[in-house]
């Protein structure tokens, strides 16, 4: 006879854990990765692998000195690392070998500091890869922003985009000149590594709409208000609507950075408020600075989830209606009046 | 014929319900056992006062302890003997109460228990459903009669036949080869509340019940969504009319009070055959069970009789619940015994429950989306581990949760988010507040 157990309610539990829903990240990150691959080729892979053997490594180290057992690491190992990682590295440009630093340094402080140091998963107050990817932008710069090239196919259309990202010259002023089939596929675009081919992400989008590992709203609200106030801000040329979304890393970042349960609020009302305020701030910072600013709008929303989860809430199941209550708060202020008089 | 669609209620999860364990199952008379420890505290409310002292005989369906107070309940031998003690023993909950201890004679002598009524007007019936001893007995065992009087007006009387917690299937059987006899239980229950609107709520699992109750013109079948907990009285009552049941107020305050197939089975047992309440039907399931089955009881039955008369344990056996799996206890031994509330006996192999402990909250809210009373979970468990009790009410929502289970059940990260629950509510409860 086995030991007999005492435990809490409820005894039955779904088979959902945390570990699988970070397989199901990693396995929805995969189409991005290989297109990833084949426009960039060799650089590519290489920052990838170093950004996330740097954040398991980092990860490991860590729990190392703080006298974690080996067996309890291995245990405990919830792949969020493998999936920070990825994350990273497909933000960021297809850097020559001779950077190898940067994706080492960024995993180490995306999952050193932002992580490990809060407190591990689920401590953390900022999304790891994204602010790992701003360390990146900040610290190297110069090599983030020229370290961009030609992806292996060309675009459909016959341009090439020379310099900068689309984005950038978008918005300069310059109207893109690569058709929106293009932007789509990645073909002729240069960026970074994931954000290229948003036929690859949208692949990603939908395996976790249907995984249900988000909801199917959360990233469109963020593209869609992005989009909306993007194109108000441009001088309502609608026509833009579709090269705005289509580049730089407002895909990627709506589908999988500001998707992360950690640093967006878990209740739903909070939720859309949060992505519909993202997606403003995104337009915004992007009409300020004239380059891509998803991550950091990301970042500085993250800061704000504490408060939103906090003060928005829905109202419990039987909570007196809230047409009722505004009323009832008129009739008060209706009795007081007329004791005034 | 009337059958009605539940109205969906926000929240809830799906469970699978491993009810095909005992489902097909038809009720068995369990042979009386040698010796029965009757509870003193089987209902809410005052414990009953014992009539009875040791080494008096006592016969099947006798009077043993009286009601302590108005919300209290008589209680009934089960089986005829000598009272051997009258002492403390342990609830399935870890808690302790006052038993009356039979030695069992096995003559199964029954004086005539309760006297013939002589008319069935409502106050006649409540005071038979009173003195009966019932209680509600889908769970928490709150005295009939005091729900049959609300303070205020009511129109309907909701019957809850949803069963809703996994592996349970006694209120099925009943419903299934009681049919005739809880309907008649259910319209005495209706005259006693003096009204005319009764639904009976049904999941969706059962489609033979539904089908059997909409044979009767007087009741109205809702055929609900299998969807737990669908059992809550709130959501039933939701499901059932549509109306809420305001933030810390009761049933009544709807215009509605919901009561259980079982307790109408044994208010038709009450009346009709004047019989108080001493036995009631379970189920016993699990894998660790030999031969899982539905059995009729006597109250005060020891646990471990009824395992070896299912054909006992199995070797891996991991875990014993009193009653379903979401919201019933686990239990450390089987020296326990049933009361008019136990509804199940669960054996479970370690395949069958989750036992892997829990890790960090991601904060992915699937908790606050199941919730079915539209708390923030995580939040209460959060802030419970943090000792702030005071912010779990503000912020989670604590006092208004109903302690169903949907959330930790659907934690990814297994959260012992009930656990959390429970500290805080003791917390603020001793707060004074
Ligand atoms: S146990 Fe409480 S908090 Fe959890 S789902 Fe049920 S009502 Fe909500
Ligand atoms: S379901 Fe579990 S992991 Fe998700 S927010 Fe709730 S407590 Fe946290």
């Amino acid at each position: 006879m086995q030991k007999i157990i005492v435990s809490d309610t409820p005894h039955v539990r779904s088979k959902l854990t945390t570990k699988r829903i970070m397989l199901d990240v990693i396995i929805a990150i995969v189409p991005a990765l290989v297109a990833g691959i084949v426009f960039f080729g060799g650089r590519a892979a290489f920052n990838v692998a170093i950004a996330v053997v740097s954040c398991c490594l980092t990860e490991w180290i860590w729990l190392l000195i703080k006298k974690v057992p080996v067996k309890d690491i291995f245990k405990k190992f919830d792949f969020t690392s493998i999936v920070t990682g990825l994350l990273l590295a497909l933000s960021l440009p297809p850097l020559d070998y001779k950077y190898f630093y940067i994706p080492l340094l960024s995993g180490i402080f995306a999952v050193g500091v932002v992580k490990m140091l809060f407190g591990g998963t689920g401590k953390n107050v900022v999304n790891p890869a994204v602010t790992g990817r701003v360390f990146a932008f900040i610290s190297f710069l110069g090599a983030m922003t020229s370290g961009w090239i030609q992806p292996a196919f060309g675009s459909i259309s016959g341009e090439v985009v020379t310099g900068a990202t689309v984005l950038t010259d978008m918005l300069a002023g310059v109207r893109p000149t690569l058709s929106n089939l293009d932007l789509f596929l990645g073909t002729g675009v240069t960026g970074c590594i994931g954000e290229t081919s948003k036929v690859a992400i949208l692949i990603g989008y939908i395996y976790l709409v249907v995984r249900r590992v988000i909801k199917w709203q959360w990233p469109v609200i963020v593209v869609g208000v992005t989009g909306l106030v993007g194109v108000l801000l441009n001088g309502c040329d609608f026509t833009l609507f579709l090269p705005y979304i289509l580049s730089g890393g407002l895909i990627y970042g709506a589908v999988f950075m500001a998707t992360d349960y950690v640093t967006s609020p878990a209740n739903n009302l909070a939720r859309y408020i949060y992505y519909v305020l993202m997606g403003v701030i995104i337009a915004l910072l992007r009409k300020g600075t004239g380059i891509e600013t998803v991550s950091f709008a990301i970042l500085l929303m993250n800061l704000i989830v504490p408060l939103l989860s906090l003060h928005v809430r829905p109202r419990p199941f039987g909570s007196v209606p809230f047409g009722v209550l505004v009323k009832e708060k008129f009739a008060k202020l209706g009795k007081k009046g007329g004791k005034a008089e | 014929m009337k059958i009605t669609k539940g109205k969906r209620f926000s929240g809830g999860t799906h469970i699978p319900d491993r009810k095909e364990l005992t489902a097909d199952i038809p009720i068995e008379i369990m042979p009386s056992p040698d010796i029965v420890a009757i509870s003193l505290s089987q209902h809410i409310g005052k414990p009953s006062v014992p009539v009875v002292n040791a080494g008096d005989m006592v016969s099947v369906g006798q009077l043993i302890a009286a009601e302590g107070g108005f919300v209290g309940a008589n209680v009934y031998s089960s089986v005829s003997g000598k009272v051997a003690a009258i002492e403390e023993r342990y609830n399935p909950n870890g808690t302790k109460s006052n038993y009356i201890v039979i030695e069992n004679d096995k003559n199964d002598w029954s004086a005539q228990p309760l006297p013939e009524m002589e008319d069935k007007t409502a106050g006649s019936i409540l005071q038979r459903i009173r003195l009966a001893g019932i209680v509600g007995m889908g769970g928490a065992g709150f005295p009939a009669a005091v729900k049959l009087m609300p303070k205020q007006a009511v129109d309907c009387l909701i019957i809850n036949g949803a069963e809703c917690e996994p592996y349970l299937t006694c209120d099925y059987r009943l419903m299934k080869e009681k049919t005739d006899e809880i309907h008649t239980g259910i319209m005495l229950l209706a005259k006693a509340l003096k009204v005319n609107k009764v639904y009976i709520g049904i999941e969706r699992n059962k489609p033979d019940c539904i089908k059997a109750f909409s044979e009767y013109d007087d009741i109205t079948v809702v055929d609900l969504k299998k969807r737990y907990p669908m059992g809550s009285e709130k959501h039933l009552i939701y499901s059932c009319t549509g109306r809420k049941v305001g933030l810390g107020k009761l049933p009544a305050d709807a215009g509605a009070v919901v009561q259980n197939v079982a307790t109408a089975y044994a208010v038709y047992e009450a009346v009709e055959l004047n019989k108080p309440l001493y036995e009631r039907v379970m189920t016993v399931s699990g894998k660790g069970i030999i031969h899982p089955k539905n059995l009729l009881v006597r109250n005060g039955t020891p646990l471990d009789m009824i395992i070896t008369y299912c054909g006992g344990m199995r070797d891996d056996s991991a875990m014993m619940i009193a009653g379903g799996p979401m919201m019933g206890p686990t239990m450390l031994s089987s020296n326990l015994y049933t009361t008019k509330t136990t509804s199940g006996l669960l054996v479970t192999t370690s395949d069958e429950v989750d036992m892997s402990g829990p890790t960090p909250c991601i904060n992915c809210g699937r908790c606050a989306e199941a919730c079915p009373m539209r708390l923030q979970p995580m939040l209460i468990d959060f802030y419970a581990q943090a000792n702030d009790f005071e912010k779990a009410a503000k912020y989670g929502g604590v006092k208004n949760c109903i302690n169903c289970g949907t959330c930790a059940y659907v934690c990814p990260a297994k959260r012992s988010i009930v656990q959390s629950i429970m500290l805080s509510k003791k917390k603020l409860a001793e707060g004074g507040k």
